[in-house]
């Protein structure tokens, strides 16, 4: 596969697991808005995990849950679904390495958001979902869409996680971040793809500053 | 008719009211910390209580705030900053006929393409108004509506609360001004350490428990001599005063107007040359010593109350049944609205 082709397949694959996990994020995000005391502590530990775990124990403990040897897998089997070293694989490693950095940018974005515009929604007649839907979101959206940014960056970069379950298969399974390592191993020069990481992750954090940036000030206000 | 049985733990105390409303307008006061915002928002089920909430014979206390139909207007307003005047008036309903209704009654029309940002304190107050009262509520709560405005807006925004009154939607009303309570309310319920200390109407309960003695008078019947500078007005009881042409010339009548009582001075005989235009002749119905000074309740045509140093209240013998005259100068009234 051309360098190209590798940078549109990392692309691909880090916005499907992106969107994949944006509706989880933002459940957990508002769960853990309402709620207080030891169910937030709990929610948001459970949220912010795959972060602090070692990317390559997150990768081994996916590994386990999709091999025939646990139920989940052999349910998988059973409906003839083959997951691991599959770009699917890849995309359930990139979901779940990044689903801490949206979980936590929706968290602070929704916190930030008027919760006495959520309330007053209500008295008017907004179910919470309802309120949460015409209020808390569009005052969130830019944090949010910070937070969809950061995720999808991460997402890029995911590497320790996806070569356990997925492998560094060319053409199948090979991100950029495992082409760059498989170059480095046998000696080849990965400065193009290194430039292409670059551009995307420099483009795609200045966006996201730029989105949060425009909600701080929106707050202030 | 509103029946409250509310407990909720706060804090410091647990916050127990029990209490029978009437249907107009009731003042809640009582000092800061008291209770009175977290008793709005059990009322608007904003927090969970315990115990019962019975508006028109429906207990609403299990209901959600969206399905209690209860207008709720806290102290910041909350305008939806996304959404321009019209989309937060309409956001609850979008009953066209109320819409319209609405905003001419409080003045809306120029502002409905406005963003919140961009409105005055006293706007912004008219636009909550009126975004609470789309949804025909079955109760309206106000909290400090007037705290943050100065007071030529509070006047014109005391107008618009009482135009609200006269539509006929019950309202409980948190107020730290004697005053307020006093143009508004129908009843008044004061709290302390989250227990109703008093309930009864606002002029008997204000004086027994406001730490300033203010009057507010309704005058109608305008009598204008603008070569003179003065305007004759009458309340309903019959009481005469001059108030200052220039201040209410453009007003519309009837006008609530106040004169605190430190403002009035009493003497012991009638004052034969004297600049206050209004000097009312009364006898003297109460007297309540509070810290260093004396409040009287005087008896004319409307009960006036007036506050006066001890010394001041023993060197004249102003006791019960005695005979005094009160001067008041015109320029001492403030128009309320």
């Amino acid at each position: 596969m051309s360098d190209f082709g590798i940078v549109l397949f990392t692309l691909q694959v880090a916005a499907i697991s992106t969107a994949i996990i944006a509706p989880f994020a933002l459940l957990l995000a508002a769960w853990s808005w309402r709620a207080s005391g030891v169910t937030r502590t709990i929610v948001d530990a459970l949220g912010t995990l795959p972060l602090v775990m070692p990317p390559t124990a997150v990768g081994y403990l996916l590994l386990e849950l999709l091999s025939r040897q646990h139920a989940i897998g052999r349910a998988l089997d059973a409906m003839h679904v083959d997951i691991l070293f599959t770009p699917a694989a890849v995309v359930i490693a990139c979901a779940v390495m990044s689903f801490p950095l949206m979980f936590n940018a929706f968290r602070v974005a929704i916190d930030d958001s008027n919760a006495r515009c959520f309330d007053i929604a209500r008295t008017l007649g907004s179910s919470r979902a309802n309120a949460f839907a015409r209020v808390t979101l569009p005052l969130a959206w830019r944090g949010l869409a910070a937070g969809l940014i950061l995720a999808w960056c991460r997402a890029i970069g995911e590497f320790g996680a996806t070569i356990l379950v997925a492998g560094n298969i060319p053409g199948r399974t090979q991100t950029l971040a495992l082409a760059i390592f498989d170059r480095v191993q046998s000696g080849q020069s990965a400065s193009a793809l290194l430039m292409y990481v670059v551009a995307i992750a420099f483009s795609a954090v200045v966006a996201s500053e730029l989105l949060s940036r425009a909600q701080r000030r929106r707050q202030a206000r | 008719m509103i029946e409250l049985d509310v407990q909720l733990p706060l804090p410091r105390f647990i916050l127990e009211v029990r209490a029978t409303l009437g249907e107009r307008v009731t003042a809640l006061v009582g000092r800061s910390g008291a209770g009175k915002t977290s008793l709005l928002e059990s009322i608007a089920g904003l927090r969970p209580a315990s115990g019962r909430i019975i508006i028109d014979g429906v207990d609403i206390a299990k209901l959600p705030p969206e399905r209690r139909r209860i207008g709720y207007v806290p102290q910041d307003v909350a305008l939806f900053p996304h959404l321009d005047v019209r989309g937060n008036i309409r956001f609850g309903s979008r009953d066209e006929t109320r819409f319209t209704s609405l905003a001419e009654t409080l003045e809306l029309a120029p502002l409905l393409q406005r963003s919140p940002s961009t409105l005055s304190g006293g706007e912004r107050q008219r636009v909550a108004l009126a975004r609470a009262l789309m949804t025909a509520p079955r109760l309206l709560l106000l909290d400090e509506p007037l705290a943050s405005v100065d007071q030529p807006l509070r006047e014109r925004i005391l107008i618009f609360l009482r135009r609200i009154r006269d539509l006929g939607v019950p309202m409980i009303y948190v107020t730290h001004q004697t005053f307020e309570a006093l143009a508004l309310a129908t009843s008044c319920i004061v709290l302390d350490e989250g227990r109703v200390i008093a309930h009864g109407a606002p002029r008997d309960v204000l004086y027994e428990f406001a730490a300033e003695v203010d009057n507010v008078f309704e005058v109608a019947k305008p009598r204008h001599e603008p070569e003179r500078g003065i305007t004759h007005v009458s309340t309903k009881s019959g009481l005469e005063l001059a108030l200052p042409h220039d201040e209410v010339a453009t007003a519309i009548f009837p006008l609530v107007v106040r004169i605190s009582g430190e403002e009035i001075v009493v003497f012991g005989e009638r004052p034969t040359s004297i600049s206050s235009r209004n000097v009312i002749e009364g006898e003297i119905v109460a007297r309540r010593e509070r810290d260093g000074s004396v409040d009287l309740t005087v008896a004319t045509p409307e009960a006036v109350h007036v506050r006066v140093t001890r010394g001041a209240a023993n060197d004249l013998d102003l006791v019960t049944g005695r005979r005094v005259w009160l001067a008041m100068r015109s320029r001492s009234f403030r128009v309320v609205g």
